[in-house]
């Protein structure tokens, strides 16, 4: 079993499953935008992640801020109340990038039990 | 389990100096060409420099090719690691990065290591105008063409989304076919898993723990064998470490020696990886070791009271370990002395590196402002103390135990692990 099939969210399986299969067939950009999208439907059902913090340099800092910033970059601000977005500066990707992508909401799942 | 050495080519400026000595970069150079010397007679198998541009004092490696190119001429055995050269194009055109490892592999006899990155210093990425977002592709489409221009008579020609150029024969080719070995570097355990996909062995900069390792060597190798598509036209899987190393004949003058090299590897990395310190360095006009050597004690060290006694366990350095990778990693580079002590202290810490399948161990020496004849005795007492028991397991036990997992590889293959 991959570690993507360890996923217990159904949809959330299915779609980074989805996203790894576009890699595989040649489609990294398309692969960045379906994870984008499911790492902010991710935030948006588990708002809880939104409140993670790790320590960086001795400040609080969010673990979903650690999303990857290839020019899928999240846009999050706890203190103005937005809800998190991602904002696409570029539209092409790299396989190197959309697999860092996907190996982060990867181990952000299995990390959290989603 | 294999060794390697690496060198960033540290050189602190002296405490409340505006510049070095004159003939500090020439020493530190020749040292280096002296310490891989003793290191390649005593067997140790690798020695990987890096590529890193305006970073004074935590690396004055900037032009690695050439120090290779001399190595190459004073060894005869240790592999020559690029560890790493940085590909996007606007540090190097990749022409050039193919025609360099080339001539290096003939010069070496085919010993090179071909490691790539792209850095993530603001001092380097505004340096060359490498955008920060951009690099990391790339660094895959350079290095992906870097490959097809080794193996392809004539190379085609590209037209990329980061260069272009015209068909040529980029020559010379390598003595090693279709190429050297390629290796990434990876300083989080997403690019291990990046690099496993990609074909490439896996330059560890986090400091890893052996169960780290562990529970990393088993998915890496996963990967390798189901999930593979490589980067170049042949596959080199493995796993290195970096592990801060000094030798000697107590645990207590070792960790004397060691001295702070550990932590100004640790606080110089993070000053110019910090988004904050590092892009606002004044070029020429600061001192990194003076800022250091302001730190109280135990934030300079590491090891606090404990210097004077004994060396911090795994469970001690565990137990204050940050959450976040990176800033781990950096806490790890300063404190954890898994290579740090005596023959024996070194040979009983890294064994558990060796149960976890580790295939190089890399051992960083030159760092902070360590005593050249400090590191020279080190090597020499690793060489003849640890390596052989070490040597000799890797070709009974781990060489067998790599093979099997090969042959559930169905890729071309070139590694010198």
């Amino acid at each position: 079993m991959t570690r993507a099939e360890k996923i217990n969210d159904p949809e959330l399986r299915s779609r980074v499953i989805d996203a790894y299969g576009r890699m595989r067939g040649g489609d990294p950009s398309g692969a960045v935008r379906l994870l984008a999208d499911s790492f902010i439907d991710t935030l948006r059902v588990h708002p809880e992640l939104l409140e993670l913090t790790t320590t960086v340099r001795g400040r609080p800092f969010p673990i979903v801020a650690r999303w990857p910033s290839f020019g899928a970059n999240l846009v999050f601000d706890p203190d103005a109340g937005d809800p998190p977005r991602i904002d696409f500066v570029r539209d092409r990707f790299a396989l190197s990038e959309a697999l860092t992508y996907f190996e982060f909401l990867v181990d952000l799942a299995l990390d959290q039990g989603l | 389990m294999k060794f390697g050495l690496f060198y960033e080519l540290q050189l602190p400026k002296p405490p409340g100096a505006d510049t070095w000595d004159p003939d500090a970069e020439r020493r530190i150079y020749h040292e280096m060409l002296d310490q891989v010397e003793l290191a390649d007679k005593l067997g140790f198998d690798y020695v990987f420099e890096v590529e890193h541009h305006f970073l004074e004092e935590y690396s004055h490696s900037s032009a690695p090719e050439l120090m290779m190119a001399a190595l190459s001429q004073r060894t005869k055995r240790i592999r020559l690691g690029h560890g790493i050269v940085l590909t996007p194009p606007r540090y190097n055109h990749p022409a050039r990065v193919a025609e360099r490892i080339s001539a290096l592999d003939i010069l070496s006899g085919g010993r090179v290591e071909f490691g790539s990155g792209e850095s993530s210093s603001d001092m380097e990425l505004g340096g060359f105008g490498v955008e920060r977002s951009m690099k990391k592709a790339m660094w895959e489409e350079a290095t992906r063409e870097v490959c097809n221009m080794m193996v392809s008579e004539p190379y085609g020609g590209f037209e990329g989304e980061f260069f272009s150029m015209p068909a040529r024969n980029v020559v010379p080719k390598p003595v090693q076919r279709p190429h050297p070995p390629l290796w990434v570097a990876a300083s989080r355990r997403e690019t291990t898993m990046v690099a496993a996909r990609l074909g490439m062995a896996s330059l560890g900069f986090g400091f890893e723990t052996p169960d780290e390792l562990g529970e990393r060597c088993e998915e890496y190798w996963r990967l390798v064998q189901e999930e593979c598509f490589p980067i170049g036209h042949a596959i080199n899987p493995g796993l290195a470490v970096l592990s801060t190393f000094m030798a000697a004949e107590t645990d207590e003058e070792a960790v004397r020696r060691s001295a702070n090299g550990p932590g100004f590897f640790a606080y110089s990395l993070g000053y110019y990886y910090s988004p904050v310190t590092g892009a606002a360095h004044q070029p020429g006009k600061v001192n990194i070791y003076d800022r250091f050597n302001a730190l109280p004690s135990e934030q300079r060290d590491g090891r606090g009271p404990l210097v004077a006694a004994r060396l911090m366990s795994r469970e001690e350095i565990a137990a204050e370990e940050p959450t976040d990778e990176v800033q781990r990693a950096l806490f790890r580079a300063a404190r954890s002395g898994q290579a740090i002590g005596t023959t024996d202290t070194i040979a009983k810490n890294i064994k558990a590196y060796e149960d976890h399948h580790l295939d190089v161990l890399v051992l960083v020496a030159q760092c902070g402002d360590r005593k050249h004849e400090h590191i020279m005795e080190s090597i020499e007492r690793f060489g003849t103390e640890v390596l052989p028991e070490f040597k000799e397991r890797h070709e009974s036990e781990h060489r067998p135990w790599r093979e099997k997992r090969l042959s559930a590889v169905d890729l071309p293959v070139n590694s010198s692990i």
